[in-house]
């Protein structure tokens, strides 16, 4: 069963993921160093976990994919934000400000 | 007949191409990994083993994508449009013809879309078909690092608790 205490909001990994596309397109690999890099290993992201959000995401449409050459010359497929990715990176984003300034605000009243 | 092999092959086609996919996509990464801890000093075994733990189980992985790619092809799309199509005709039969014979053809093209669809929809929640989750929520907290984020006290009360109990 999985730990309650350490499990993160749902929705959190798809933030990460349209956050760090929003730079550039990029592979999944790409994505799950990027993300582990910002993260700075406070986080455990199992990188075979990204793909069925990348899955998901693009279902949704918030991003698209093509297959293209990698930085040495394989075979990669790259993902990128679609104009509703950006949408609800935006929308996202405020939300994930207006959650952790109303837990901040309890701790700090705690 | 013939044309429902035919429609039977090209769906196992697509399957095995999205498989195939979803494969290459998976190698890729694994063989990127293997290459990062190849330059630690890894041997070449080393590095593949950690490749597979930091990437985690791969065949999990792969259904997963797979089940997800299988909802969004084009005979699953084009299904559902038919099925809307035929629901809307027959409810434009029921309500605007007056003829009962007609009334009943009615009743039959909106009958059939939905129970196609709720067999759709039952279909599409049978998460058992695939083993998903069973290494619960992908992201967590490192926890050999400390809980940062976690807002607990020495008791392990959430901070509701606290007020709570404080008061």
């Amino acid at each position: 069963m999985a730990n309650s205490r350490t499990d993160l909001m749902q929705g959190t990994l798809e933030l990460l993921i349209l956050k760090t596309l929003s730079r550039e397109a990029m592979h999944g690999y790409g994505i799950a160093q990027l993300i582990h890099q910002a993260v700075d290993d406070v986080l455990k992201v199992e990188d075979g976990s990204l793909y069925p959000a990348l899955y998901r995401m693009e279902e949704r449409g918030w991003i698209s994919s093509d297959w293209g050459l990698s930085e040495n010359n394989r075979r990669a497929k790259f993902y990128k934000l679609t104009r509703a990715g950006r949408k609800q990176l935006n929308s996202e984003s405020a939300n994930w400000e207006r959650v952790s300034r109303a837990v901040s605000r309890i701790l700090q009243t705690a | 007949m013939k044309v429902n092999v035919l429609l039977k092959r090209r769906i196992r086609k697509r399957g095995d191409g999205a498989e195939r996919e979803i494969e290459e996509e998976i190698r890729f990464h694994l063989e990127m990994l293997a290459q990062a801890y190849s330059q630690q000093k890894m041997s070449t075994d080393e590095a593949h083993d950690a490749a597979r733990r930091r990437f985690g189980d791969v065949e999990r992985v792969k259904n997963e994508c797979l089940a997800i790619a299988s909802r969004r092809s084009p005979f699953l799309v084009a299904l559902k449009v038919f099925l809307i199509v035929m629901f809307a005709s027959g409810l434009a039969l029921r309500f605007f013809k007056m003829d009962s014979n007609v009334h009943h053809l009615g009743d039959v093209l909106m009958a059939v879309p939905t129970l196609s669809g709720l067999l759709l929809y039952v279909r599409s929640l049978d998460s058992s078909r695939f083993p998903s989750t069973s290494q619960g929520w992908p992201l967590r907290l490192n926890e050999t690092i400390g809980p940062v984020f976690a807002a607990y006290d020495e008791g392990m009360r959430t901070p509701v608790e606290r007020l709570i109990s404080d008061k």
